[in-house]
């Protein structure tokens, strides 16, 4: 069964347009991910490998094709957490970086923090050789257009832009039973500048932890925040629910308490996974022995051999 | 349906020179808290009143009295959360505003969003007309020597990581008459952190976590490790009597981390346990005055004193 990579490339409304390309690309950073874990890699190596292959993606609101805040910048957020000890590293509000999953990372492993803000992690990031990006290097025309568009006084920016480009993110468990999560993003279109989501804030963004399991989240980050979503996926786990009936649980208590969309992918030690959401999409991909899964739509599983090169 | 308001000043090896100090300004917050809940006020208004008391008190590492980062400046974080609809607001690395608690009240209330970090912080303290005070204001001389002093000895937070040194975070929790429960923390962080340090008291389920449906928890102590366990939240999943002091063991099993939480269920039980040598933490319901500093202290005072 092990080991196992579940990948999310956000939740909402994904137009049809885009859709395909969304899935390929997700399919496509999985088998390099899952490459690292049959290779010996571990649970952390592999989901920092896939967010990183996604962040390059232009396809997806993490990294390059950022959404822009409201002031037409990009500020990133991304969180990993490491089952076996609880490290965990984040950094939020990070501009001009490529890869802000493995900054949060380099928060993990070369500091005694467990996350970094804005001007500071952007110090650390310099005093770590991390390459500055000039900040359009990161601007897609698509992420423009939408920001533009939402600048319109009537658009309602969380539902102009669930998912339509995705939060990112990944939960994987390696051959020594070690799980571990990264999720990353560049938060709400037209948000307010420092506005901060859940996906750096440990419990809502994503945990992992090896004796429960580990998830990553997409959606209204306000809700998952709120309801501390992956803190309480990995609760109902704890309290002996499968990964697949928690997380619909926790997802239902987010649409009823707070009205909050979103989907997760979670997985728990023994390698069971589950791709749930409650939005109308989430392009999603899980790989594991020879098979991969992916899928878009509710209901959606289609599975390719992993040997099999599209 | 019980008011109750309790409140901490921060779980760490206080020094007896600031004793005394930390458990007049605890009590004196608890007071105003409860002040607040007795003539109707909802559970939000008093762990905000009670907050910005101790922000106001240079005792205590929030506010007013807040530490200095590896610059020399102040960065301060805050998180105040409603249990009724698990609304929030939280602001982390804000700079020289004088009630972080208030901001963060602010956001939860003012803007579509949970949380603001930095610059987009005190842009929006700015808007709503808050204002920003000079960094000497808000800083005693006595921190500013201790700080230099460390510098000196490049006594960074490795040192004062996990150890029994200034965890002065503080914060409340309340239960009003509606049965509503609310909690909020507030600190300026640890002496010397890297700059942009965020640590547990601004993210939701960790520095301090508000649900009707379970009650409202406001955590102290070492801030990486009440993050890796998500303490506040951990308490409230927990159905147990004993929920804190179970959940401040795990922490200390699992991460070696020690700290001190406040607790109170939408009923009006209330709870303040620590592992660290002292906290100081005073509590209010009915007219009677709790508090303590050392383990296993519960001291007693009628109100109208």
């Amino acid at each position: 069964m092990l080991p196992v990579l579940v990948v999310h490339g956000g939740a909402g409304h994904i137009p049809d347009d885009r859709a395909e390309l969304a899935c390929s690309g997700l399919c496509s950073a999985t088998r390099v991910g899952y490459g690292v874990l049959q290779g010996g890699g571990s649970a952390m190596d592999a989901v920092v490998e896939v967010v990183t292959q996604l962040e390059n993606n232009p396809m997806y609101n993490a990294g390059c094709g950022s959404v822009l805040n409201a002031k037409g910048e990009v500020e990133m957020d991304a969180i990993v957490m490491d089952g076996k000890t609880l490290a965990s590293g984040a950094v939020s509000a990070v501009r001009n970086i490529a890869n802000p999953v493995q900054l949060a990372r380099l928060v993990m492993d070369k500091t005694s923090h467990v996350c970094l803000t804005a001007e500071g992690a952007g110090r650390f990031a310099r005093a770590m050789g991390v390459p500055e990006v000039p900040g359009h290097s990161l601007i897609t025309d698509y992420s423009r257009m939408r920001w533009e568009k939402n600048l319109a006084p009537d658009a309602n920016p969380v539902e102009c832009q669930m998912g339509k480009m995705g939060t990112v993110g990944a939960v994987a468990v390696d051959v020594e039973g070690n799980v571990a999560c990264a999720t990353s993003t560049g938060g709400i279109l037209n948000c307010m500048e420092g506005r901060v989501g859940d996906t750096p804030c440990i419990g809502c963004g994503g945990y992992a932890d090896n004796k429960v399991g580990a998830v990553s989240p997409t959606g209204h980050g306000e809700a998952i925040m709120k309801v501390t979503l992956s803190r309480l996926i990995l609760f109902h786990m704890e309290q002996g629910q499968s990964a697949e009936a928690a997380s619909d649980l926790g997802l239902a208590y987010m649409k009823e308490r707070v009205g909050g969309l979103g989907g997760v992918v979670t997985v728990d030690p023994r390698g069971h996974w589950a791709a749930r959401f409650t939005s109308r999409q989430m392009a999603w991909a899980a790989a594991q022995q020879d098979t991969l899964h992916h899928g878009l739509y509710t209901g959606e599983h289609f599975t390719q051999n992993l040997d099999h090169q599209p | 349906m019980k008011a109750v308001v309790v409140v901490h000043g921060g779980a760490w090896a206080i020094p007896d020179e600031i004793s005394k100090a930390s458990v007049d300004g605890v009590k004196a917050a608890a007071r105003d808290g409860f002040s607040v809940l007795r003539r109707g006020g909802s559970a939000v208004d008093a762990v905000e009143s009670a907050v910005r008391a101790m922000e106001d008190n240079t005792v205590f590492d929030a506010g007013h009295g807040s530490v200095l980062n590896t610059d020399g400046e102040v960065e301060l974080d805050a998180i105040i959360m409603d249990g009724r609809t698990l609304a929030s607001g939280a602001v982390s690395s804000v700079r020289n505003i004088a009630n972080p608690v208030s901001l963060a009240r602010a956001v939860m209330e003012k803007t579509d969003h949970v949380m603001l970090t930095s610059r987009g912080a005190n842009l929006f303290a700015k808007k709503i007309g808050m204002v920003t005070l000079p960094t000497d204001t808000l800083v005693t001389e006595y921190e500013r020597n201790e700080w230099e002093k460390h510098k000196k000895y490049v006594t960074g937070v490795k040192e004062l990581f996990n150890s029994q040194w200034g965890h002065d975070t503080v914060g409340a929790v309340a239960v009003d008459c509606s049965g509503n429960v609310a909690c909020a923390t507030s600190t300026g962080g640890i002496r010397n952190k890297m700059v942009g340090r965020v640590g547990d008291s601004p993210i939701i389920g960790s520095g301090g976590y508000a649900d009707n449906r379970s009650g409202a928890v406001s955590c102290t102590g070492h801030g990486e490790s009440i993050l890796k366990v998500t303490l506040a939240r951990l308490v409230l999943l927990h159905t147990e009597q004993d929920a804190v002091e179970l959940s401040l063991r795990y922490m200390g099993d699992r991460v070696r981390g020690g700290g001190g939480a406040i607790a109170v269920s939408p009923s009006g039980e209330w709870a303040a346990k620590f592992t660290t040598e002292r906290m100081a933490w005073a509590a209010v319901e009915h007219d009677v005055l709790w508090y303590g500093l050392d383990p296993n202290e519960k001291c007693k005072e009628q109100l109208s004193q």
